[in-house]
């Protein structure tokens, strides 16, 4: 194997598939990453076998050939490299890099001993653009269990009906739904692993290029033109999500984000100290006193809103609340409300593709 | 700042309680004693003058009588010694307000810095024992040290109305040479595996290397050997923490059974126990264990994981379903016990959306009926309000 390329082009190839390789194993072998070339293309793969990558560049290709190298330090070699063009050669069982006045020479491991990516028949059954996929994947991520005890909400709901896709991720605290338009017929409900997801959206640009969707029983790949993401799905029945979101509500407060935010933001400062991130929010019709105590002192916020209904007192962990209101793309939020122990659902007020539900804390004053 | 710990020993608190209300007790040998008839037919609380006779706490009561023909005996009236341990406690909380009772008949005092206001430690020793003597009439012995551990061992030496003091610097001659099983703390058990690591005296234990401690005990043999060196920094708290703790009530059965509806009775009257405590101190717990002894004294205890709870119904129905799955339902119970582990704060709670969907709501309104029962059993006694099925 011999090959020669730009720098940028080969960094930005190992940036994306080194994101599947395993860090920590007993499998050597899945710390590396495959590099095959051949008729002037260049092939590299990593996976840590839930998850793979595999991404091709356009170099020059002067002898064919493959090879397994350690992905952390060839990466970290190559990103260190000035910007100019690379030479890769492969002789005997090293791996010899060469860049200007620099030559790196690495061990590399048998090519035959990497495991295959699943193979997968293509049929494409989904097309949505990387714009689109990177913000479901950030409207709802954020909202996964992050504890094993229930393994499939560790993953995000891929769920497509009459159209619509929705992205859907719960942790039994919150709840986070996105759904956008989809030019398909076929139905699906399928559960991906959070982990796969979090490194598919470093890979997405915010362009209207079109991502390739296929799906098998256990699998679902991603095409991304010169990039495949294959990754495993997760076993199990998502919840019945819809069972969980209220349709109705005794009282709406409209409120401006970056108002809100902010002074969340600074009543969470106290709520930090105290552990359980507490803030509570008195909304009255003159407006909404978000407070927040704990050893260290109190907080006092007022924020301005419309009210329809009556007042309530209520109680959230803080932490649920900024994270929604980090992502969501809209200047102002309905926040709809039933009951101080019931869940409170965030919406855009100028659109009905995004719904995030927030369970209170119950305060012993309201039991 | 070296602290000043004191802890204050009733000394054979019942029996002294009784012959505090009935002079005629005094002088002669006396004590309290469970009903002959059953097996809690066992002396609780011996007088000085029956235990010249060998007379022993847990000696049966027909042993002790034939020992002393001439013991009179007494039955228990804890609603009584409860009132009493309350007139001792209200003493003590003359001297310190940092008090941390450790059972109905003794406590620990926080005295660091006191000594000004009181004098030195073994004059506020003798000024709380006169107290109590004076007006109570009963009798206590004080040990004095710089914690809470060392108080406890220091109060043992010397009985009744001893006051000790043991210092760190004073265990190398007055607690090391003493056995095991005399430390606080250690067991029946834990002395029997110590003696098997040839460990017989306090002493030998603090010697001891901390790792063949480790190895067989884990973190508890850390604990025994900081113990047997004296140290322990553990505070005198009104109200220890609970994080671990469990609240557990058993009991042993006047006779052995294989009566699942009594026994199922008998887990109910516990179970009842067990969620007022709960309740009172506002715990729930997220495991439920029972207590099995057979016949044969093989003693078992198995627990199942539960949706946090206080409540006497799921107590007992959780205690019930692991009797059935842990019983044959033909080997002999001597004793039977139940209890809530892994306590967690009522009170604030973040809610989850897994509450919702099960039907804990109801559950709420049976909290309040619980604690509406509590509160009436608080006003008018504990018999006041029971389940149909614990009426006699």
């Amino acid at each position: 194997m011999w090959f020669t390329c730009d720098k940028d082009i080969l960094q930005e190839a190992i940036n994306n598939v080194q994101k599947a390789a395993s860090t920590r194993t007993t499998y050597p072998i899945l710390e590396g990453i495959l590099i095959k070339a051949y008729n002037n293309r260049v092939i590299f793969t990593a996976t840590d076998l839930d998850l793979g990558i595999e991404t091709y560049i356009d170099a020059d290709v002067h002898e064919n050939g493959s090879i397994v190298v350690n992905s952390k330090l060839f990466g970290e070699f190559i990103r260190k490299l000035p910007n100019a063009s690379v030479t890769v050669k492969m002789e005997n069982n090293s791996v010899y890099i060469t860049c200007q006045k620099s030559e790196f020479a690495m061990l590399g491991n048998n090519p035959d001993e990497f495991p295959q990516l699943p193979a997968i028949n293509e049929n494409s059954m989904y097309e949505i653009s990387q714009d689109i996929l990177r913000n479901m994947i950030r409207q709802t991520i954020f909202a996964i269990a992050q504890d094993e005890t229930r393994p499939i909400l560790t993953g995000v709901l891929f769920e497509v009906r009459d159209g619509k896709l929705s992205f859907v991720a719960l942790d039994g605290y919150r709840l986070a739904l996105k759904t956008c338009d989809i030019d398909s017929r076929n139905n699906i409900s399928a559960v991906i692993p959070g982990k796969t997801l979090n490194e598919i959206s470093k890979i997405l640009q915010p362009t209207q290029d079109m991502v390739k969707i296929t799906f098998t029983p256990n699998h679902i790949l991603f095409n991304l033109g010169n990039t495949k993401i294959i990754s495993r799905l997760l076993d199990g029945e998502f919840i019945n999500y819809r069972q969980i979101i209220p349709d109705e509500y005794r009282l709406r407060a409209k409120v401006n984000v970056n108002e809100l935010m902010s002074s969340i933001e600074r009543a969470s400062l106290l709520a930090r100290e105290g552990r359980t991130n507490l803030i509570k929010f008195d909304i009255k019709n003159d407006g909404m006193v978000i407070t927040s105590n704990s050893q260290m002192g109190t907080v006092y916020e007022e924020v301005s809103i419309e009210l329809e209904g009556e007042g309530l007192r209520i109680a959230f962990n803080s932490k649920y609340f900024q994270d929604v209101l980090r992502i969501i793309d809209a200047e102002e939020v309905y926040l709809e409300f039933s009951t101080s122990v019931s869940p409170c659902i965030v919406k855009k007020c100028d659109s009905n593709d995004y719904i995030y539900l927030v369970l209170p804390v119950r305060l012993v004053e309201n039991s | 700042m070296r602290r000043l710990v004191f802890l204050v020993d009733m000394n054979a608190f019942y029996i002294a309680c009784e012959m505090a209300r009935n002079p005629k007790l005094k002088g002669r040998p006396a004590a309290v004693a469970g009903d002959p008839k059953n097996r809690s037919g066992i002396i609780l609380s011996p007088n000085y003058d029956a235990r010249k006779y060998g007379i022993k706490t847990t000696m049966l009561v027909h042993e002790a009588a034939k020992l002393c023909p001439d013991i009179v005996f007494v039955q228990p009236d804890h609603s009584y010694y409860n009132s009493m341990s309350r007139k001792v406690m209200n003493i003590l909380s003359r001297y310190s307000p940092v008090i941390q009772q450790n059972s109905i008949d003794e406590a620990w005092l926080d005295l660091t810095g006191c000594e000004a206001l009181f004098g030195k430690p073994v004059e506020i020793a003798e000024k709380i024992m006169s107290d109590i003597q004076n007006e109570l009439d009963l009798w206590c012995s004080i040990g004095i040290s710089e914690n809470k551990f060392l108080a406890k061992m220091a109060s043992e030496m010397k009985k009744p109305l001893g006051i000790t003091e043991l210092w760190r610097s004073d265990i190398k001659e007055k607690m090391w040479p003493l056995k095991v099983g005399d430390m606080y703390g250690v067991g029946r058990q834990t002395e029997r595996k110590l003696n098997n690591l040839s460990i017989y005296t306090i002493g030998d234990l603090a010697k001891c290397h901390i790792g063949i401690l480790i190895k067989e005990f884990g973190k508890y043999g850390e604990e025994l050997h900081r113990l047997a060196n004296g140290i322990d920094n553990s505070p005198v708290e009104e109200n220890p923490h609970h994080d671990n703790r469990s609240i557990s009530r058993s009991t042993t059965l006047p006779k052995d059974t294989i009566d699942m509806e009594y026994l199922k009775t008998i887990l109910l009257e516990l179970s009842e126990e067990v969620g007022l405590e709960a309740r009172r101190q506002d715990y729930k717990g997220k495991t439920v264990y029972i207590i099995i002894k057979y016949s044969d004294f093989q003693t078992i205890t198995r627990q199942k994981s539960v949706a946090p709870t206080y409540l006497t119904r799921e107590i007992y129905e959780t205690g019930v379903k692991l009797l059935r799955d842990n019983w044959n339902g033909t080997r002999p119970i001597r004793l039977i016990g139940i209890g809530i582990g892994g306590l967690e704060e009522d009170g604030m709670k973040q809610i989850s959306l897994f509450d919702m969907a099960g039907d804990r709501s109801s559950i709420k309104k049976e909290e309040k009926l619980e604690r509406a029962l509590d509160t009436i059993k608080e006003k008018y006694g504990f018999d006041s309000i029971k389940r149909a099925r614990l009426l006699k």
